[in-house]
């Protein structure tokens, strides 16, 4: 079947490949970008040992979700998680992104062999899937990169969020040094430069979210709020694509 | 179940959902055709959750988290950059924080 998503490339019926050479030069390129993940792992570090959260377990949750915005998400949550539905549907409406990045890679992924399909997606983040994104809009036939991209951001997160849970202990107050606004600050950020690089299209669903988020909030359990404002989101941009 | 049970277990459900999400386009894309439609709310879902949860920080923060998010919003728009917006956010509510303290 023709991969109708992407541009033709070299020769479209040659597997991928994925190479220790590809994985270690995804590591190089995007180490610079990676480094940056530190300062926004300490504000997670710092944030979950606010919320009452174990240093093994902050560690450990860095460990295996990889996730900044959906652990960041989920705090509202902590001390006491007990409401284990919503916050597996607020873990879910945050990474719902996932789903779509993965669906616009599988042309590509599906020529990679089942196991390391698996372990290369395993580690997909923003970063580590624009870049490879633009690699294979160009042609390239290793998935090493995106590989190592992703274990470069990984490795950078849980350093970063074990400096900010062991030094949160110490440091105290984290708003002292700004730290409790890391995730607002970023998100913010985010939305900001979505409405620059996507215009008008993006502003009914945005309007949408935010108007639905805020009005719901304290009304509905934890977490439901930014839920439903997503789906109202979602729910625009369905009905506004074409203004 | 204890507290810190619950603690486990509910990182056990955001690492698998967020495991299930990362696996979850390939595998659907493998089996259903999505139409435009389809593809357009789960676009707008995984954009406007962004929006969703700054919308609710603020709401349920003070005027100092406004500030910071209003702060990175316009670095962001300015420089184009994530980190400096993230760092000039920091850096607005740090000084909010310490002029309130003096």
């Amino acid at each position: 079947m023709p991969d109708q998503a992407l541009p033709p490339g070299p020769d479209p019926s040659t597997g991928v490949q994925l190479t220790a050479a590809g994985v270690w030069q995804g590591m190089r390129r995007l180490f610079p970008v990676a480094v940056f993940v530190i300062p926004f792992g300490i504000g997670f570090g710092v944030a979950a040992v606010d919320a009452g959260m174990p240093l093994l377990q902050v560690i450990v949750m860095s460990m295996l979700v990889f996730s900044g915005i959906a652990q960041f998400a989920v705090l509202d949550f902590w001390p006491r998680p007990a409401a284990l539905g919503s916050i597996a549907l607020v873990a879910l409406a945050v990474n719902a992104r996932h789903v779509v990045m993965g669906a616009a890679l599988a042309p590509w992924l599906s020529r990679l062999p089942p196991g390391r399909r698996v372990l290369t997606l395993a580690l997909m983040t923003d970063t580590n899937f624009a870049d490879t994104f633009a690699r294979v809009r160009a042609g390239s036939r290793d998935a090493g990169p995106f590989l190592g991209g992703g274990l470069v951001l990984w490795l950078n997160w849980v350093a970063g969020t074990a400096i900010g849970a062991v030094g949160g202990a110490f440091v105290g107050e984290p708003a002292v040094f700004g730290f409790d606004v890391v995730m607002i600050a970023f998100l913010s950020a985010m939305v900001a430069g979505q409405l620059r690089g996507i215009g008008r299209g993006a502003v009914a669903p945005a309007l949408a979210a935010a108007g639905v988020a805020v009005a719901t909030t304290g009304l509905v359990p934890t977490g439901w709020n930014v839920i439903l404002g997503a789906m109202a989101g979602g729910v625009a941009a369905m009905v506004f694509h074409d203004r | 179940m204890t507290a810190e049970t619950s603690a486990w277990v509910a990182i056990g459900i955001v690492a698998l959902v967020t495991l299930a999400s990362r696996l979850a386009g390939p595998a659907l894309m493998a089996v259903i055709r999505t139409g435009p439609a389809v593809e357009r709310f789960l676009d707008g879902l995984g954009r406007s959750v962004v929006v969703a949860l700054v919308a609710s920080m603020v709401a349920q923060g003070a005027l100092r988290e406004g500030a910071a998010a209003a702060a990175a919003a316009l670095t962001m728009a300015g420089t184009r950059s994530a980190t400096g917006a993230m760092l000039v956010g920091m850096a607005v509510a740090a000084l909010w924080t310490a002029a309130q303290g003096a």
